[in-house]
């Protein structure tokens, strides 16, 4: 009954001055806002690092060879005479519950030859149905098509392309070791360019399907350096890979299954990073609330230090008054709060369903060797909003706290001092 | 919940020797330079239960200051201030405190209500402190205000009542958890003669009614004139104590 009385003075005492509590609740309100949309773009940011750096080309998951990683040994091959059934050890990738697709690869290293020119660059052999499934990778054709399987075509990077001076039509040279000891040579047709925007996929790879470029480094049909897959959501990768591992080992010897995490620990770290900034964000936009909310509460209960006499004179406790000046802050948080979901979570969802261009104040960029494209999103978790609450309802109530301290210690004698 | 003490006028507790209020060679000091003001200097008081008594002299007589710590608002520098019992400087803060919700009631100069709250809410706001069952408030306030001519006014805030109105309401606010003691500053500076009749009339009908003992620190020739006792301070000390 006693704390209702409390409450009910804070309550009122907020709407006294309803412009200033209007201008307090919209700066934290704002600050709100601010985190939130700042965590939500951080988060943002990492997830498209993260989906551009694993959907373009790796994948999420990588099963090989274990003696395949760190040279990428040519030799260390999935299938041929383990006896491994390739097909089969890609199914049950597959199969893998949060596994999308998974597709088998074949990387070789070369020349990539056109007359007077000459490039240097990784050769890898796709399964054209299955890689645009797991990777983005044949998805920026520039120019011409995807190569055929069965005909000696090949797809170069749209900066290799333009270092060899050739165009869709030309014919390239490629020139690799071949598994058998020899060196693979041929001739080949560019069917086509592809543009990534990564320069180091642009300038280094030439992309064959899987068949002409087992041909030319001498494979069997059934021996692979990789399946790569892609899942559903990428911080699964970890607990997935272990999994997985577990599985395959039953039936595979000598297999590893890598997630994103082991294999692009560059980019996970910075994942990591970030995440720990978003929080400090968060932080120090409340810090700073803090010392503006706690100027307004001093100068709000500065000027009723004389009803607080009063009630100290009537017989209150200190602690009523420290309750009421917390009360007060308490309510302004809720209001904020509320100002604050109300115009955050629009915001929040327009920047996340349909992410505004930025490329007139930013081009495309690459971060920890991902690109970052100039039309960054939002991302929505229930975690940002909640924290940012939590933030500003410690803010409200700890910038509250030395008002509340200060104002208990108005000595009763005050009352007595005459008043309005 | 801790229970409330609403005791009967005729039962308040009194200092052992039948007193509502007793001081012993009170004193008040501020020290300043080039020598130390002393407010109040050597009172000694008795009041009995049910006195209607103005304390009265020239501003710097100190009449506010003995009203203060009497009220348990100031400490003294020396001597003792007895009430209900109670010697004041042997009293914690809360203690204090506890002793002004349930003891003492104040009506001071500038009517001193709390903006935010309603007229009636303001009236019983040491039951509610006190924690007084929300019907037992509003039976005893709207009692109370009937018997003031308050009744009608009780959800109107402060700034809507007119200075006698409000003063009123703090007379009410004084008496309604029956204190032992009603301590006045100057309740009438404010008021035009007739809202002060009205006021005095109001109180004089509390004291007798209830029994309520009123103190008084005035300027005032009328409240001097109601007052059954007449206290004289100069300087802080007491020159006259003149009963009627």
């Amino acid at each position: 009954m006693r704390a209702m009385v409390w409450w009910r003075i804070g309550w009122r005492n907020l709407w006294r001055s309803r412009k200033r509590t209007a201008i307090t609740a919209g700066a934290l309100a704002l600050g709100f806002l601010s985190a939130t949309i700042m965590v939500g773009l951080s988060q943002g940011i990492v997830a498209q690092m993260i989906e551009n750096g694993t959907e373009l080309v790796t994948g999420q998951l990588q099963v090989h060879h274990v003696n395949y990683q760190p040279e990428r040994s040519l030799y260390s091959t999935i299938g041929g005479r383990d006896g491994t059934d390739v097909e089969a050890l890609i199914d049950l990738v597959a199969a893998r519950p949060g596994v999308e697709a998974a597709t088998p690869r074949v990387y070789g290293g070369g020349l990539v030859s056109s007359g007077w020119e000459t490039n240097a660059g990784i050769l890898m052999g796709v399964d054209l149905e299955r890689e645009p499934q797991v990777s983005r990778m044949l998805d920026g054709l520039t120019a011409g098509r995807l190569p055929e399987p069965g005909l000696r075509e090949v797809l170069l990077g749209s900066e290799m392309a333009r270092k060899l001076k050739v165009e869709p039509g030309a014919e390239l040279v490629l020139v690799a070791g071949a598994a058998d000891g020899s060196l693979g040579n041929d001739r080949y047709t560019l069917s086509g360019v592809f543009h990534t925007g990564m320069t180091a996929l642009d300038a280094g790879y030439a992309i064959l399907s899987i068949e002409t470029l087992q041909d030319l480094l001498v494979l069997d049909r059934n021996r692979i350096h990789e399946v790569a897959a892609s899942m559903t959501a990428p911080w699964d990768a970890p607990d997935a890979a272990a999994a997985l591992q577990m599985t395959v080992s039953r039936q595979v010897p000598d297999i590893e299954v890598e997630d994103w995490v082991s294999f692009r620990p560059d980019l996970a770290e910075y994942a990591q990073l970030a995440g720990s900034a978003n929080w400090i964000i968060v932080m120090v936009v409340f810090v700073m609330a803090i010392f503006g909310v706690a100027n307004t509460m001093l100068m709000a209960t500065f000027e009723r230090r004389h009803e607080f006499a009063l009630i100290r004179a009537l017989g209150s406790a200190r602690s009523g008054i420290i309750q009421t000046v917390l009360y007060e802050g308490i309510v302004l948080g809720v209001v904020s709060l509320i100002a604050g979901a109300v115009i955050t979570i629009p915001v929040m969802v327009w920047w996340s369903v349909s992410p505004p261009s930025l490329a007139a104040l930013v081009g495309d960029f690459t971060m920890a060797g991902s690109l970052v494209q100039a039309n960054l999103r939002v991302v929505l978790t229930w975690q940002t909003p909640v924290m940012s609450a939590i933030a500003l309802f410690l803010t409200a109530i700890l910038a509250s706290l030395y008002p509340a301290i200060r104002s208990a210690r108005v000595p009763p004698a005050d009352a007595l001092a005459g008043a309005e | 919940m801790k229970e409330h003490h609403l005791q009967p006028t005729t039962a308040f507790q009194v200092t052992a020797q039948g007193h509502a209020v007793r001081t012993v060679d009170l004193w008040k000091t501020y020290p300043q330079e080039p020598e130390p003001v002393h407010a109040v200097s050597g009172v000694s008081l008795e009041i009995a239960p049910g006195e209607f008594l103005a304390m009265a002299g020239p501003s710097g007589s100190g009449k506010t200051t003995l009203l203060n710590m009497l009220g348990g608002l100031t400490r003294p520098t020396r001597g003792e201030v007895w009430i209900a019992g109670h010697e004041l400087s042997q009293l914690s803060d809360k203690a204090l405190a506890r002793l002004r919700l349930e003891s003492i009631g104040f009506v001071f100069q500038a009517y001193n209500l709390l903006p935010v709250l309603t007229a009636l809410e303001n009236a019983e706001f040491s039951l509610l402190l006190r924690g007084v069952p929300k019907e037992e408030r509003r039976r005893r306030v709207t009692d109370l205000f009937r018997k003031i001519g308050m009744d009608g006014l009780e959800d109107r805030r402060p700034g809507r009542l007119s200075g006698g109105q409000q003063q009123r309401v703090a007379v009410a606010r004084a008496v309604v958890g029956k204190p032992a003691l009603v301590l006045a500053d100057e309740p009438t500076a404010n008021l035009d003669s007739h809202a002060s009749d009205d006021l005095l009339g109001v109180m004089e009908d509390l004291n007798r009614e209830l029994g309520t003992t009123f103190v008084f620190a005035t300027h005032d020739p009328r409240v001097m004139d109601r007052a059954h006792r007449l206290i004289r301070l100069v300087d802080g000390a007491v020159v006259s104590d003149e009963r009627r």
